[in-house]
């Protein structure tokens, strides 16, 4: 169900473009957002409801878009690994094996408390102080061992 | 025009050609998969990259259009590389199961490898499945990705041409998988285009899986039998059944389009139910099996013993030109009677008054040249239910020329998407609404009307009074006027409403009238729902005139008057050739106790109907992959069809039974044969005389009319709309104001899967739908807290009915849609003769 919240978003993102249809990715990821990094099934037909388009608009997108996690269990932590280029020269292989060590899973997987998703994913722009991370909405960059530790030890 | 070479030879084009359209004229093949002519470029399979001189990499042929000077390698060694290098690409991923795919033997990618390579492929990769067992994605269609190769072509067709948006690109690159939400169970059109342009065996026929090889079906090229677009397409069968109908590109005015009445509606020629002997009456009721003689026997001693103003016969608008002609020469020439008519569902003055308002007399009028305009105005007709090609053909107008189209219609309806107005007017109120526009024309322009004659009515109207009365607001009224003055070439689309309440057709000729009088090119397209309603016109197949709307001195009687002459008693014998009067006519009980009042009815009909069951010798017919002939779709193009298999057991064409009771009553009657008729059919009437009988594409199969042919003063003269009342005051439905709250007003037509008695005999067509359905607009399923899929009690005057509720987005407020043939519900029972609109209330059980 999307929240009051998400649909005054989505109402005023309506209104920033042009065309109605513009409006579909920002406003899926207010109802990803909504849901704690979750996109459900309910969320993607409200959304493509709510701009009026066919559902399979919203199925689309995220499917194309790595940003958008559709039908998964997102932990209150995504972590997101860059495994592009810059950051594989500068040993983010090493730090993703680190972090599934660390957190006993593999890419892919969420711990068992639900508290944290680990995921390689590709460039996220940020190559020049690679390696890095993303977690929720904040990048952490020239990662090392000991830099990883504090941060995860850090989050709330 | 611009010049290039292509393999060395030298070729003049059009501006703006693509290059493969240019080798194609220049005699060069070049391969496709994703180009598909009447859909957006996507350029994303590379099958068809050419060499271009002077550009270091090749060029893909389907979306570079041609430069002067251009030199075009199309067959060179890289092309060639190129090619192979793209299908081992194709194959690296597809899952090569040709031995059990439906596809086998007519699949683009096997023909394509099997001509150009690779012979062996070099990819050891593991091959991406996305399942492992097909999965079905509605009723008719089932999927395999396995298959995919990525070129879009279904995702484009449904989102461009049929305009539902079902299916989507989900996932990237070689992941990429073409389906519907989530793999859900689709609510679609269930058109199955998708399945009709996959070049490979991704989308299947369900009906049709595993049933059959390509090589082992045997086809015939015919029309489809439903509504009236005329779409042509090849039946075909398998060991005496109907397995597939199939639509071709490039082949009739569809090409390779088709809804799903069309493709999956024939099935109800292998119906159980079919019959196959003479049968007569007993005095007990029930039907012994007699022969042909026999029945031909009792027919002659019948006709004999009637007089010829007691006779009547009724032809459905589903038979061929042949057989229109050959009826109305056995009744005009051997019986001496008149009294001929086509449909129960509109009286013949409706249909005298429809001709001329829609110039159908005046010769035919190509679809292609009817979309091709600046506006089009839609009035009168739910186009994309009762027409579903016809929508889709205006879709793709609209999307690449975006022509202007005007949609005036009290339900919501698909082609509203591609609308730039819609009008949501009362029901029956479609004059009122054209009218109203007139009189906006007037005001706007008055010195246009000057010296016009004809015109003086329009001078009185009130836009103001008018619009009230239509239900819509008078700003749309002056937005479309508006629109119409800005435009120079106007089409107007003309549906069946128009024949259901003839009072509007004052509006239209007014309408029509008015924008001739501004000098613009106009053209007026009837949109019709039976397969041959326009060739039984023009075959004469009316009281009032005979083939080529020459008018007749005395009228006889039309469906309507005959059915109210056996009432009573005024007409002894009917003879009814696959039309059910019982379960069409707005009336059924007065129908039926008509009916049963004859001395003698003779029915012959692929189905034994509600009408057929009263009847004291029942025919079995032929459907139309059963026939040879021709029929003339809405535009008036005529078009040849094919027959496939004899019909079942001792069943005979109505040309046969027609011919056979001719030479009973008269011996020298004749001709007796489809094309000994159609040669005396074009010396009949001048209509026909030129026209070349369609068998793919081409203009010049449109008839030729005279715009003098039809004394109008016969019909509308005489009659215009003002002393319609005075005398033969149409019995159909005249329209209530008064809405009473929570009552709905009535409405009926085709349902997109179901238009009529043989469609309820396809047992695929059953299936997509749910049930007999009374759809309503979402404000008022609100309004009486209802939801989709509730069973509920609507409940009129004279019948009521349990029916489950589908709401319609957009739709106008109260009121009440039912489809006009499900046997269950019988929509007829409904009404009552010269009651007009009935109103019914809804609740829920």
């Amino acid at each position: 169900m999307l929240t009051e919240e998400t649909k005054t978003h989505i109402e005023g993102l309506l209104n920033k473009y042009k065309t109605r249809r513009s409006a579909v990715m920002p406003a899926l990821m207010h109802a990803q957002k909504q849901n704690a990094g979750n996109l459900t099934e309910e969320d993607m037909r409200e959304v493509a409801d709510y701009i009026g388009l066919n559902p399979v608009v919203t199925n689309e997108i995220v499917g194309f878009y790595t940003m958008y996690n559709p039908l998964k269990d997102i932990g209150t932590y995504h972590i997101q690994v860059c495994a592009n280029l810059s950051c594989s020269l500068r040993q983010a292989e090493f730090i993703i094996e680190y972090l599934e060590k660390k957190l006993d899973i593999k890419s892919g997987e969420t711990t068992k408390n639900k508290r944290y998703t680990l995921t390689r994913v590709e460039c996220l722009g940020s190559c020049g102080t690679a390696p890095m991370m993303q977690i929720n909405d904040d990048y952490f960059e020239d990662l090392t061992v000991s830099k990883v530790d504090e941060i995860l030890s850090n989050l709330d | 025009m611009i010049t290039l070479t292509i393999n060395d030879k030298e070729v003049s084009v059009e501006d703006g050609t693509l290059i493969l359209e240019a080798a194609k004229q220049a005699g060069f093949h070049i391969p496709t998969f994703c180009y598909q002519p009447i859909l957006s470029r996507l350029a994303s399979c590379r099958i068809c990259l050419v060499e271009i001189e002077g550009q270091r990499k090749l060029q893909p042929s389907c979306v570079t259009p041609v430069m002067p000077g251009m030199k075009v390698q199309t067959e060179s060694q890289d092309v060639k590389e190129a090619r192979i290098g793209v299908l081992e690409f194709f194959l690296s991923n597809h899952a090569l199961d040709c031995p059990v795919c439906d596809k086998g033997g007519e699949c683009e990618l096997q023909n394509m490898v099997y001509k150009y390579g690779p012979k062996k492929g070099e990819f050891t990769e593991k091959k991406e499945r996305f399942h492992e067992k097909d999965y079905i994605l509605s009723p008719v269609i089932v999927k395999n990705s396995n298959r995919c190769v990525q070129c879009l072509r279904c995702v484009r067709v449904c989102d461009e041409a049929v305009g539902r948006t079902m299916l989507g690109p989900m996932g990237r690159g070689a992941h990429q998988e073409e389906t519907s939400f989530l793999k859900s169970y689709m609510d679609c059109d269930q058109c199955g285009n998708c399945i009709e342009v996959c070049p490979v065996g991704c989308f299947m026929r369900l009906p049709y899986r595993y049933r059959a090889r390509p090589w082992d079906l045997k086809s015939a090229s015919t029309i489809c039998p439903y509504c009236a677009t005329g779409c042509r397409m090849d039946i075909q069968e398998r060991g005496g059944e109907y397995i597939r109908a199939i639509s071709k590109f490039g082949k009739g005015v569809n090409s390779e389009l088709m809804c799903a009445r069309g493709r999956f509606g024939f099935d109800f020629l292998n119906n159980e139910d079919r019959l196959t002997k003479p049968l007569r009456k007993k005095d007990d009721g029930t039907f012994e099996e007699i022969t042909w003689a026999e029945a031909l026997e009792t027919i002659k001693t019948n006709f004999k013993l009637s007089s010829p103003e007691r006779i009547g016969a009724i032809i459905s608008a589903r038979n061929t030109n042949e057989e229109f002609y050959l009826l109305q020469k056995l009744m005009r020439t051997v019986l001496k009677s008149n009294n001929i008519d086509s449909s129960p569902r509109w009286s013949s003055d409706a249909v005298s008054a429809y001709v001329t308002a829609c110039g159908i007399n005046e010769g035919g009028t190509s679809i292609a040249d009817s979309i091709d305009v600046d506006t089009v105005l839609i009035t009168g007709s739910h186009i994309s239910d009762e027409n579903p090609v016809t929508d889709y053909l205006l879709r793709r107008a609209f999307d690449t020329r975006r022509i202007g189209v005007i949609i005036a219609s009290p339900r919501a309806m698909k082609l509203d998407s591609s609308a730039q107005m819609t009008l949501r007017n009362i029901p029956a109120s479609d004059g009122t609404l054209l009218k109203a526009v007139v009189a906006e024309l007037y005001t706007a322009k008055p010195e246009a009307f000057k010296g016009v004659t004809g015109l003086t009515k329009i001078k009185t109207l009130d836009s103001a009074t008018l619009s009230k009365d239509c239900g819509v607001a008078l700003d749309d009224i002056k937005a479309t006027t508006g629109k119409l003055l800005k435009s120079d070439q106007i089409s107007i689309l003309a549906g069946t409403e128009y024949l259901r309440f003839p009072e509007s057709l004052e509006g239209l000729v007014f309408l029509r009238d008015a924008l001739r009088a501004l000098k613009k090119d106009l053209k007026i397209l009837p949109l019709l729902d039976r397969c041959n309603q326009r060739g039984a016109w023009d075959m004469g197949i009316h009281p009032a005139f005979t083939p080529g709307y020459e008018a007749l001195e005395k009228e006889g009687l039309g469906c309507d008057r005959m059915v109210q002459a056996a009432d009573d008693r005024q007409l002894d014998m009917l003879y009814v050739i696959c039309e059910n009067i019982a379960g069409l006519y707005p009336d059924a009980k007065y129908a039926v106790s008509a009916l049963s009042k004859l001395k003698f009815l003779v029915v012959q009909d692929v189905f034994m109907s509600e009408t057929a069951k009263l009847a004291h010798i029942v025919l079995p017919g032929a459907a139309f992959a059963e026939k040879d002939g021709s029929f003339t779709n809405q535009e008036g193009r005529a078009q040849k069809i094919d027959s496939l298999l004899p019909p079942p057991g001792e069943a005979k064409t109505a040309l046969e039974v027609i011919a056979a009771i001719g030479r009973e009553l008269d011996y020298g009657f004749g001709p007796s044969t489809a094309d000994e008729v159609l040669a005396e059919i074009r010396e009949a009437t001048s209509m026909y005389r030129e026209v070349e009988i369609d068998t793919a594409r081409n203009d010049s199969a449109l008839v030729k009319g005279k715009p003098a042919a039809l004394r109008i003063a016969d019909f509308l003269g005489k009659k215009r709309f003002d002393d319609v009342e005075a005398e033969n005051k149409p019995s159909l439905p005249v329209p209530v104001v008064k809405v009473k709250p929570l009552s709905f007003k009535l409405v009926t037509g085709n349902h997109l899967f179901y238009s009529g008695t043989i469609a309820r005999r396809s047992h695929t067509l059953r299936n997509l739908v749910s049930g007999p359905m009374v759809e309503v607009s979402v404000a008022d399923a609100e309004r009486l807290g209802l939801s989709d899929g509730d069973t509920v009690r609507v409940k009129g005057k004279y019948h009521e009915a349990i029916l489950t509720l589908k709401s319609k987005k957009g739709s106008r407020d109260g009121i009440a849609f039912i489809p006009e043939n499900f046997t269950e519900v019988g929509l007829n029972r409904f009404l009552k003769r010269g009651e007009g609109i009935q109103e019914v209330t809804i609740r829920k059980i």
